[in-house]
């Protein structure tokens, strides 16, 4: 079961506050709308994201058939899935979180073809211009190095 | 310090004990069981009734597997004693310890047996330097097994330590009541389990599984199976033959594998502390082990592709197409206070990656692979001209955009003073070191053969030969130093020539980027006085403002870059000097038991008749157990031409004969034969009348 418990790495970089705008589905929306990922040219593959909100698993899934890509959130046999908290996905999203050391944190929490995952974080961007990652500055903040 | 700890690894999974099997770190000391960059055990003692023991001897079975005979006592030379204890380790998912001890006496003992255990879980990264820890700690006992915890925020670590017999568990250790009768034997086995939880679930051993744990039986097997692929080498030489096996035993020490291809392992870079991918050293060393190993080629082109640069982040210093330096698992990284997730701050090993894939295909004929990996290759290219030219003058140049925790230098020679002007002084950022320009030329080349015989992409393959050209035009006017006949190490900012004489030229020469007509001056200075010490070529030569025999990257002899300068030397056609190099680097492999250290003293061999190791952590490197296998290739000039294996050997003559059995590639197996003419030691007596 899915353990309930704040996730404070997650951040809500990525949401538009006072808008209805759902950052999850605008990511998927613009996987759906490119049809096609070049940097996916050679993966094939389904990936299932159980994305939690403390309530409820929502799960996305993304078929990857030699760089297409098809979304859907009909329930089918997934070779990766990848357990989020739902605000660090849309860090992820937004590049504002590292897929990489989220894993390394066990924040995101992958399981079967691990070389699917990778080759699917390479989607994510990079953060925006200036930013410096969330734990890091809280850290100088506090004066630690 | 090293010399008195003991090491057994089995792929980024290491203990490092003391001769007794004892582990009692502090923070900064490097002992403990580690996994992926995190310490799991900082205590494990052992004691017997409330006594430490004494080693009496360590055998070290296999690189994964170890054997401490013990006794107890307070420390006199000799002993006699009523016990033996033996304590036979092995590297596994953690680790598997069995513990015998023998009674000797004609009357049974009771004893008390004690292993204390504790851990830190620190950081490679902190162990390093000694940072405080941010997160809490938790032990517990759970069902006869000691399970100690680490937690901050989602990062979850934890060892578990049972015994396969009854055990008084507490939270600091197991306790054995043993009674042995006269002339009788105990034994137990101990198990050390490093788990990585996420917060989603915790990691846990229920008894269930615990019991189903066993060392795993088919390491030793494996190795075996290795060195039975591997080529056989028969020659003369014996201490070329043990150099040859120390070789292939390291290397396959060194085999790691990622989590997402685990079946595909790659060459880390040193044991232990660098168990991990960096992109140039795992590069370098699949070169070198290309006609022994080729797999190794393949598995690494796999990983670092799989994880190129796809983005912009100044934090790891990630381009789209970059390759990236170094992969890390530990806390700091998982928390971004250190960039290796992975880290991207090397810009020799992009186009070093297009080298591979292309020296790769030519051996195995594996044209599947280069099919699979076109668009990182592609991506690749792109990236030496699209971001590597940070001085806006079409060279391959490095500046950090980390100023924190990125690397300054981002060449093979990264320390802060190895880049310097004859008078000793250091250039400013960007820095376009020599090296990179030729390493980017051959990219071209390769990458144009490539597109042209297995991506079916002519106008491409046109486009890259004619930029590789126009590149060479330019490197053989703006780098060549006019007074001194030879390739100064870097441009500056300004344009200018940081114009110290290096070891570098020698990569230049590999790459194919020297005009013929400059090729002679530079063979004659890497073998001539300055640079070679007869031992082999300094990383930078005698007489700049900056040379000292025992300085890391300015005047000490690397092993792997004289393999490379060999390489280059046969290239353009210099068989003797070629052979020269090899015979140095070769015969100094001797005083190291066959295995080459990471780097040794630049003193002229006449003023040392034995070449002084440059005191570092890690042994093996891979990239200096590769050396001994590609100077084989160089000396016996193996050459892949199509379908075809050319055979040119220039041996040195005290190699005497060499026959390399099997060599694998699109050709099935080849032998190779060739019997030692070049006059070598020659050329050492020449330099010591020199100096």
């Amino acid at each position: 079961m899915v353990e309930e418990e704040p996730v404070p790495t997650s951040r809500t970089a990525g949401t538009v506050k006072g808008t209805d705008a759902d950052p999850t589905s605008e990511f998927f929306d613009g996987l759906a709308r490119r049809g096609h990922e070049p940097l996916l040219e050679n993966v094939s593959g389904t990936l299932r994201f159980d994305l939690t909100d403390g309530k409820h698993v929502h799960h996305w899934y993304v078929v990857v058939t030699k760089g297409d890509v098809a979304v859907s959130r009909k329930r089918a046999a997934a070779d990766a899935v990848l357990r989020v908290d739902k605000m660090v996905f849309e860090g992820m999203t937004a590049g504002t979180v590292n897929a990489m050391a989220a894993v390394l944190r066990g924040a995101v929490v992958p399981e079967g073809s691990l070389h699917l995952v990778v080759m699917f974080q390479r989607l994510f961007p990079g953060p925006p211009t200036g930013f410096r990652s969330s734990v890091a500055a809280d850290r100088r903040r506090k004066g630690l190095r | 310090m090293s010399g008195d700890l003991v090491q057994i690894l089995e792929g980024n999974t290491f203990v490092v004990s003391d001769l007794r099997g004892d582990i009692e770190a502090s923070l900064t000391d490097p002992t403990g069981l580690f996994s992926f960059d995190t310490r799991f055990l900082s205590k494990w003692m052992l004691t017997i009734n409330g006594q430490r023991l004494n080693a009496l001897s360590t055998d070290d079975l296999q690189y994964f597997q170890t054997r401490f005979f013990l006794v107890p006592g307070t420390g006199t030379v000799y002993v006699d004693s009523p016990l033996s204890v033996i304590r036979q380790r092995t590297v596994g998912e953690g680790f598997h310890e069995e513990l015998t001890i023998l009674n000797h006496e004609d009357e049974s003992v009771e004893l008390e047996i004690r292993i204390d255990a504790d851990s830190d879980f620190a950081d490679l990264f902190e162990v390093k330097d000694a940072l405080a820890k941010q997160g809490a700690y938790n032990r517990r006992v759970d069902d006869d097994c000691l399970v100690l915890e680490y937690r901050r925020d989602t990062f979850e670590r934890s060892t578990w330590i049972w015994a396969s017999r009854d055990a008084t568990v507490d939270e600091h250790g197991l306790t054995f009541a043993a009674s042995i009768e006269a002339h009788g034997e105990w034994k137990t086995e101990l198990h050390v389990a490093a788990a990585i939880a996420s917060s989603f679930e915790s990691r846990h051993w229920s008894k269930e599984e615990r019991r189903g744990v066993k060392p795993r039986p088919d390491m030793a097997r494996g190795l075996d199976k290795w060195i039975e692929r591997a080529p056989r080498l028969d020659c003369d030489d014996d201490a070329l033959k043990s150099t040859y096996r120390r070789s292939l035993v390291d290397l396959a020490a060194l085999r790691f594998a990622t989590r997402s291809s685990p079946k595909h392992a790659l060459p880390a870079a040193g044991l232990p502390w660098f168990m991990t991918i960096f992109g140039r050293d795992s590069i370098f060393t699949s070169l070198q082990a290309l006609p022994f190993t080729p797999e190794l080629a393949a598995s690494t082109l796999r990983a670092l592709g799989e994880r190129q640069g796809t983005r912009l982040d100044d934090f790891r210093d990630e381009d789209p197409g970059r390759i990236l330096h170094e992969l890390r698992y530990g806390e700091m990284t998982a928390f971004e206070e250190r960039p290796h997730s992975p880290y991207y701050g090397s810009v020799d090993a992009t186009p070093l990656y297009v080298v591979l894939l292309d020296e790769y295909e030519r051996w195995t004929g594996d044209t599947k692979l280069v099919r699979e990996l076109e668009l990182e290759a592609r991506a690749a290219l792109r990236w030496i001209d699209e971001f590597a030219d940070l001085q806006g003058n079409g060279y391959i140049a490095y500046r950090r955009r980390n100023e924190e925790t990125g690397l300054e230098n981002q060449c093979w020679k990264d320390s802060w003073d190895s880049i310097s002007y004859r008078n000793g002084e250091l250039p400013g950022f960007p820095r376009a070191t020599c090296e990179l320009q030729g390493y980017a030329y051959d990219a071209k080349m390769r990458g144009a053969r490539l597109a042209r015989l297995v991506w079916h992409d002519p106008v491409f393959a046109d486009q890259l030969e004619k930029e590789a050209a126009a590149l060479k035009r330019r490197f053989n006017r703006d780098f060549w130093v006019e007074d001194g006949e030879y390739f100064a190490i870097a441009l500056d900012i300004d344009g200018r020539q940081v114009d110290s004489l290096s070891s570098n030229n020698g990569h230049l020469l590999w790459s194919g980027i020297v005009d013929k007509s400059k090729a002679k001056a530079v063979a004659k200075h890497l073998v001539g006085p300055r640079l070679f010490s007869g031992w082999g070529v300094r990383t930078l030569a005698e007489g700049e403002g900056r040379y000292n025999p025992i300085g890391y990257h300015v005047g000490t002899v690397w092993p792997f870059d004289n393999s490379f300068i060999a390489w280059g030397l046969r290239r353009y056609g210099f068989k003797d000097e070629a052979a020269r190099v090899a015979a140095g680097v070769l015969d100094a492999a001797r005083f190291f038991d066959g295995r080459l250290p990471e780097a040794f003293g630049g003193y002229p061999r006449s003023l040392t008749k034995y070449p002084v190791q440059y005191p570092t952590a890690c042994s093996p490197q891979a990239w200096s157990t590769g050396a001994p296998l590609l100077f084989l290739r160089t000396m016996l000039g193996l050459e892949p031409i199509g379908d075809h294996l050319i055979v040119d050997p220039a041996l040195p003559l005290d190699v005497g004969r060499i026959e390399l059995l099997d060599i694998p590639g699109r050709w099935g197996r080849i032998d190779a034969f060739g019997r030692g003419t070049v006059e070598t030691s020659r050329a050492r007596a020449k330099h010591r009348g020199a100096s």
